[in-house]
């Protein structure tokens, strides 16, 4: 993501990770208070930060979980996370059934939804809105989760031409998707995959009203005509949705406002105005929550210590898990990171606690194995990368690699605050621990990603990942050799990892499913394939005075509690 | 229409549609304005030119994301096909030149489905009334100061001044942006119980204009005093000076009409470029103060490599500091009566 020279936290450069998110029940969401009585409905004003502006309010169209944020109130996708995260629960749809062969998904409709517009919402909505995410002339960023040969005739998505129009019907009109009757939306699955049901909670699954979209570009178009296929994402006035709130104002580069949706199905928000700012300083943000002017606050960095100083605002802070983890990714491919004892050398010879206390404030916690606390498959019982420089050592002198080859490395550093800082920490570590006198090579973002996407590097990090939902699935597809140079850098060559990942993705038994996810991690930690560091944790501010906000750790680090605004309230203050 | 030279008939018949149109200074100043103007179109097709083939040689793709997941390979293929990408680069220039001479400046990558234009011209209000306000105090404080420093050289006021310009030449702005965040929005909030206090972001015809207009106007308000100052005293020791002085005119007198008409000219020639700097938006004030102007929008463009943008918001700074560039040259012929403009 483009941001400038004021520093995001690493996390929001996650691009199109960190989406749907699970998390444990044991360390799993928290509500705030519910005591104190409501405030008038002039004072039900929620107002929040999100730091940048969505690039379109069309949800097929939002690739990042800040433009999400917005997106999930707007519209309501067919299943959401329970709010114990342990599972799905219904949103648009009330229920849903799988087939015995897991390969047909029937989404059963709640009768009485309707859009903001006062119209009822059917499965010919779903079936639009969905069959519009894969039409490739208008190249959806996050539409993978649905071609990644889920639904049927959608793996053919990258032989379709853009241009041309027939071709692009075919192909949409070939795919599993249908409506039998106006609240069944039936999909039918190439593979069985039993994750499906995470997809189906992806806010770029919404409903979309066909009568909208041809009305707001002047009368129906060719499918190839992305630019009036778009239209109607432009004005408050034509961006009619299913969720508990609709679009009422937008001021570009400033801020959104949301009010109620009358006609949501589960009853109108008790919040009247949902405003997102979009202030890029995080110090400007600060500012302006101790100004009374946001309810709800993502503490940067730099300002960790004055919250914590600060006995009004220390008791308004709240930390909480966000499903990521960064490691360093090893260019596993070239000399001399090729080499097992070097990676597993250059791991065992960070001090993780250091980092996330001195380095990263405390907020954040150190992690030696992939899947993040709160996640299914969270196992820390594998401690082969944890520091112990003796053993470092020794590794680097078994692995018969000369200091000097070693010194030609350098770790490849996006030149942002947040990852300058942190690659100091790792460069100091090893040359301090091991002797060495690896050098940063820092470059600016898109320059780095052009390089890593090549293989051009030796290590670069911090690299990353945040769920997109929670199953395991989509954290171990990453290292599948397919990946390679697409979702994870590095490329580590491990024997039996693919063959073992895709039998789980498919599994329709849980307990087998997740043993195999538990030994693909353990080949990924004890082959060294990456350096695992950190799990990202949540500080956040929020007022005294917002009631009954429940935040998981799937939300955006900027907006907690997204997923369930409905239930938020104002208590008088 | 065609001129001929003053006084001097013209061979053979006169043409019907030949139109005589008398040298006046009016009319050569016209005449200078509108070929200052025609020279615009040469100077901005080469700025397009530059900045097309120095953002096409810039690594990385406007599909490239900041870290974590990448867009999928059809997806960037059919973002490519999407919005041109996929054809030969001179093709995409030439394509790019006749939309733009069409006012055509194509749709932001960054945005879906906004155009060039509405993003900028959505912007540029903000910019422009911030750059506009802060303007008006750089002049008349920048130039006042500048000369009270002049005349008093070497005294208090002097010292005062030439110490507050230092200060404003040498804090940076996002340090003082941030301390007046901080005094009148944080502290002033603590103090009065929330009761009195600026407000610390966004736009507004109101109090919020305070702080991000006096932040912008500090540096070049400071820039303007030491050059206006600097060139006071160059005058000051002119002959012509001394001849009023010993003419017996007042001080009122000398100061208006002989020094400070004379040591303005070099501040002139600076306060145009400062005037574009002003109102093309400054990244860091509108950053620090959540300005939706467009200020940052080129930096946010060269960072995402959102290529219409990029050449959208370089034609309109080369269209801003070629207008006030040719104003400086106007104000010139009002300043100095030597100044002949041809």
């Amino acid at each position: 993501m483009h941001r400038s020279m004021f520093d995001f936290r690493l996390g929001r450069v996650l691009a199109l990770g960190a989406a749907i998110a699970t998390v444990a029940a044991a360390c799993g969401s928290s509500t705030t208070g519910t005591s104190s009585s409501l405030a008038p409905a002039s004072q039900q004003i929620l107002r929040i930060n999100t730091g940048v502006e969505p690039n379109s309010y069309d949800p097929g169209q939002e690739t990042y979980t800040y433009e999400a944020a917005v997106g999930r109130n707007v519209f309501e996708p067919l299943l959401k996370p329970k709010p114990d995260l342990s599972d799905v629960q219904g949103a648009a749809a009330s229920s849903y059934d799988v087939s015995p062969d897991g390969l047909t998904y029937t989404f059963h409709l709640r009768k009485n939804a309707k859009w903001s517009d006062g119209k009822p919402v059917t499965a010919a909505d779903f079936v639009y809105g969905w069959k519009r995410l894969l039409n490739p002339a208008l190249a959806a960023g996050y539409v993978d989760p649905f071609f990644d040969t889920n639904i049927a005739g959608a793996a053919n998505y990258a032989n379709v031409d853009p241009k041309n129009a027939s071709a692009i019907d075919a192909f949409l009109n070939g795919l599993g998707l249908s409506a039998p009757d106006p609240n069944t939306f039936v999909v039918k699955l190439q593979h069985p995959a039993a994750y499906f049901k995470w997809v189906a909670t992806l806010w770029v699954g919404a409903p979309i009203r066909q009568d909208v979209v041809e009305s707001a570009a002047g009368g129906p178009f060719p499918s190839t005509d992305a630019t009036k296929a778009e239209a109607w994402a432009n004005s408050p006035s034509t961006i009619i949705g299913n969720g508990p709130f609709k679009l009422s104002q937008i001021v570009p580069k400033d801020h959104v406002t949301l009010v109620p949706n009358a006609n949501y199905w589960a009853g109108s928000p008790k919040i009247q105005q949902l405003i997102y700012y979009f202030i890029a300083d995080g110090n400007t943000a600060f500012a302006k929550y101790r100004t009374g002017g946001l309810d709800i606050l993502n503490v940067p960095v730099a300002d960790v210590t004055v919250v914590r100083g600060d006995a009004k605002l220390s008791k308004q802070a709240k930390l909480l898990p966000e499903l990521t983890a960064f490691w360093m990714a090893y260019n596993t491919q070239k000399a001399p990171l090729n080499n097992q004892d070097v990676r597993m050398a250059l791991s065992k010879a960070i001090d993780r606690n250091q980092l996330t206390q001195n380095v990263l404030h405390g907020t954040d916690q150190p992690l030696e194995s992939f899947i993040p606390k709160g996640m299914n498959g969270y196992d820390t019982s594998d401690t082969t990368q944890s520091f112990d420089v003796a053993a470092a050592k020794q590794l680097l002198q078994k692995s018969g690699v000369s200091t000097a080859d070693l010194n030609k490395m350098t770790l490849l550093t996006r030149n942002t605050t947040g990852s300058k800082t942190i690659n100091q920490f790792i460069v100091q570590q090893w040359n301090t621990n091991l002797g060495l006198n690896i050098q940063l090579n820092v470059i600016d973002s898109k320059t780095v990603t052009s390089m890593i996407r090549k293989g051009n590097f030796d290590i670069y990090g911090p690299d990353g990942w945040g769920a997109d939902y929670p199953d395991p699935q989509d954290w171990f597809d990453i290292f599948q050799s397919g990946s390679c140079h697409a979702l994870n850098w590095g490329c580590p060559t491990l024997p039996g990892y693919d063959a073992l990942v895709q039998k789980a993705d498919a599994s329709q038994s849980n307990s087998a499913r997740l043993a195999d996810y538990a030994t693909a991690q353990k080949q990924l930690i004890d082959t060294a394939s990456v350096g695992f560091l950190y799990q990202q944790y949540e500080y956040d501010l929020i007022q005294p005075w917002v009631a009954n906000l429940t935040i998981t750790p799937i939300d955006d680090e900027y907006v907690p509690g997204d997923e369930h605004y409905q239930s938020a309230y104002i208590t008088k203050h | 229409m065609s001129v001929t030279a003053e006084g001097r008939p013209a061979k053979g018949a006169p043409l019907p549609f030949r139109i005589k149109v008398p040298r006046t200074r009016a009319v050569s100043l016209g005449l200078y304005v509108v070929r200052r103007v025609l020279w615009m179109v040469p100077v901005v097709f080469f700025v397009i030119l530059i900045t097309f083939v120095l953002m096409h040689l810039a690594p990385g793709s406007p599909w490239d994301r900041g870290g974590g997941r990448q867009l999928a390979p059809a997806v960037v293929a059919n973002l490519n096909a999407k919005y041109g990408l996929d054809k030969p680069g001179w093709q995409q220039f030439l394509l790019y030149l006749w939309n733009a001479a069409h006012f055509d400046f194509g749709l932001s990558y960054q945005y879906e489905g906004k155009s060039v234009s509405y993003l900028i011209l959505n912007g540029w209000p903000y910019t422009f009334t911030l750059g506009a306000l802060a303007f008006l105090i750089v002049v008349p404080v920048g130039i006042g100061l500048g000369i009270v420093a002049a005349l008093r050289q070497n005294t208090r006021v002097d010292y005062l001044t030439m110490g507050f310009a230092t200060f404003g030449a040498s804090f940076p702005n996002f340090v003082v942006g941030m301390l007046m965040i901080i005094v009148f929005g944080v502290v002033l909030y603590n103090v009065t119980g929330g009761n009195v206090y600026l407000p610390v972001t966004g736009f507004g015809l109101d109090d919020h204009l305070i702080l991000p207009v006096v932040t912008l106007a500090l540096l070049p308000t400071a820039y303007i005093a030491r050059l206006t100052r600097a060139s006071t005293l160059d005058t000051l020791r002119q002959e012509f000076v001394r001849t009023a002085w010993a003419k017996g005119l007042t001080e009122r007198l000398v100061v208006i009409r002989h020094i400070l008409r004379n040591s303005l000219i070099p501040v002139v020639t600076a306060l145009g470029p400062t005037f574009a700097f002003l109102v093309t938006g400054s990244v860091i004030v509108e950053t620090v103060f959540a300005i939706p102007g467009v200020g940052r929008a080129f930096v946010t463009a060269v960072e995402s490599r959102d290529y219409p943008m990029i050449l959208g918001t370089t034609i309109l700074f080369s269209i801003v500091i070629a207008v006030a560039n040719l104003v400086v040259d106007l104000l010139y012929v009002f300043i100095d009566p030597r100044v002949r403009l041809s």
